[in-house]
């Protein structure tokens, strides 16, 4: 397992949607959710040419494999750091700065990360996630992520947010502040006793194309805040 | 129903506002975006492309844009304009020799289309700084008394201190929430 904070997993927190948190397109994705005509399946979209938002919106499980190859990503667009501070203590919980490229063979290394976190975590109000990111000499139109949360098989949320256009060359930050949905009790327990079960895919797309697809998955029985 | 309507029925829904923020370099976008949020302020570098910040801010969902102010950059902010709903303009107060070329830029935008349907707040920051122009003069040098086109509206502020920053804000959202989300 690569610690790599490549995939960066924009808002990785992960959070029990709150009510009207998210676009519109990401609602209409969780009602989707509940009509099975609706669903797509990992399998069919890794039959398709590429990959597209509205297809990502209608999976209703994390995937087991990656929905494009790491040469999708033809703009060199990097993520380069990642922040999580709590707006209610006003302390910055971590902050990471993606490491040096590693000789790593594996073409997959730095697509997956693993967080552990403790179960204080979990009671967390208000947060600010912040990614940073570079790109290459072109410019990019329509960068969109789309990133769900799950724990087993319940999504847990979804973040879908239009960046638009990136200038070449350019180093871009984007911090999304959000309510930490209050869990129950019960939902605590089981995602503190299930580590690694609460999990997440965050897509990328230019121009309604795939071009990164990362992983996540969390603990929160320990380690590190 | 015109497609407008529906999209300003849309927004109304979400009650989502996109603030544009923009202004020469150095003038203190990143710091008001930072400071405003609670951020240290200590470390900013030149912004050499965009910072976005999303957060909800009485009941709105607010997603700003700050983008890079050099001269390399500001051909790319037309990229940024649609959809805007408020223009943050912000102005170094004590950067005297380059008035001109902020109230010419500033006026270049106003010409544009796609913000025209936008609010403008003028923020007049770096008030903490000995020698900055109050507010009235940068009005005037700015010439913001003949901007007919926008609803506007000029505030001294200090990223440093805070001062004004949620004034100017908030009254941004109230104007935009007055001409959008009122309607029916």
């Amino acid at each position: 397992m690569s610690s790599d904070v490549r995939s960066s997993a924009a808002a990785s927190t992960t959070s029990a949607g709150k009510k009207k948190q998210g676009g519109f397109l990401s609602r209409q994705a969780k009602s989707k959710q509940t009509d099975p005509k609706d669903i797509v399946y990992e399998a069919d979209l890794l039959r398709k040419d590429f990959v597209t938002p509205e297809d990502v919106l209608r999976l209703n499980s994390v995937t087991e494999k990656y929905l494009c190859p790491p040469e999708a990503n033809v703009y060199g667009i990097d993520f380069t750091r990642f922040k999580l501070r709590d707006l209610d203590s006003n302390t910055v919980l971590f902050e990471v700065a993606k490491p040096p490229p590693s000789d790593d063979a594996d073409p997959n290394a730095g697509r997956f990360v693993r967080y552990q976190f403790t179960s204080q975590f979990l009671k967390l109000k208000t947060v600010g996630a912040t990614v940073e990111f570079i790109v290459g000499d072109k410019p990019v139109n329509k960068f969109r992520m789309v990133e769900k949360h799950y724990f087993r098989e319940r999504m847990l949320k979804c973040f879908d947010f239009e960046f638009g256009f990136c200038i070449p060359h350019s180093r871009n930050t984007v911090e999304h502040i959000y309510e930490f949905p209050t869990l129950s009790a019960e939902e605590i327990k089981d995602m503190i006793d299930h580590p690694y079960e609460t999990r997440s895919d965050s897509f990328y797309f230019v121009d309604d194309k795939l071009i990164m697809h990362n992983k996540a998955d969390y603990a929160y029985n320990g380690g590190t805040m | 129903m015109g497609l407008l309507t529906i999209l300003k029925k849309m927004k109304q829904k979400e009650k989502e506002v996109r603030l544009l923020m923009l202004g020469l370099d150095n003038a203190g976008k990143t710091t008001i975006l930072k400071k405003f949020n609670g951020e240290d302020i200590n470390t900013i570098s030149p912004t050499l492309g965009f910072n976005i910040k999303t957060l909800e801010h009485r009941g709105f969902k607010l997603n700003v844009w700050d983008v890079g102010g050099q001269r390399s950059l500001r051909s790319y902010w037309r990229n940024y304009f649609e959809c805007t709903d408020g223009l943050i303009w912000v102005v170094d107060s004590a950067d005297r020799m380059r008035l001109q070329d902020c109230k010419q830029e500033l006026h270049s935008l106003l010409l544009e289309e796609r913000l025209a349907g936008s609010t403008l707040l003028v923020f007049a920051n770096k008030q903490d700084l000995p020698g900055s122009l109050s507010s009235e003069d940068i009005r005037k040098t700015l010439d913001l008394d003949n901007i007919k086109s926008h609803h506007w509206r000029i505030l001294p502020c200090s990223a440093v201190t805070g001062e004004n920053l949620l004034d100017g804000v908030d009254w941004i959202i109230d104007d935009i929430a007055s001409r959008i989300f009122t309607m029916d």
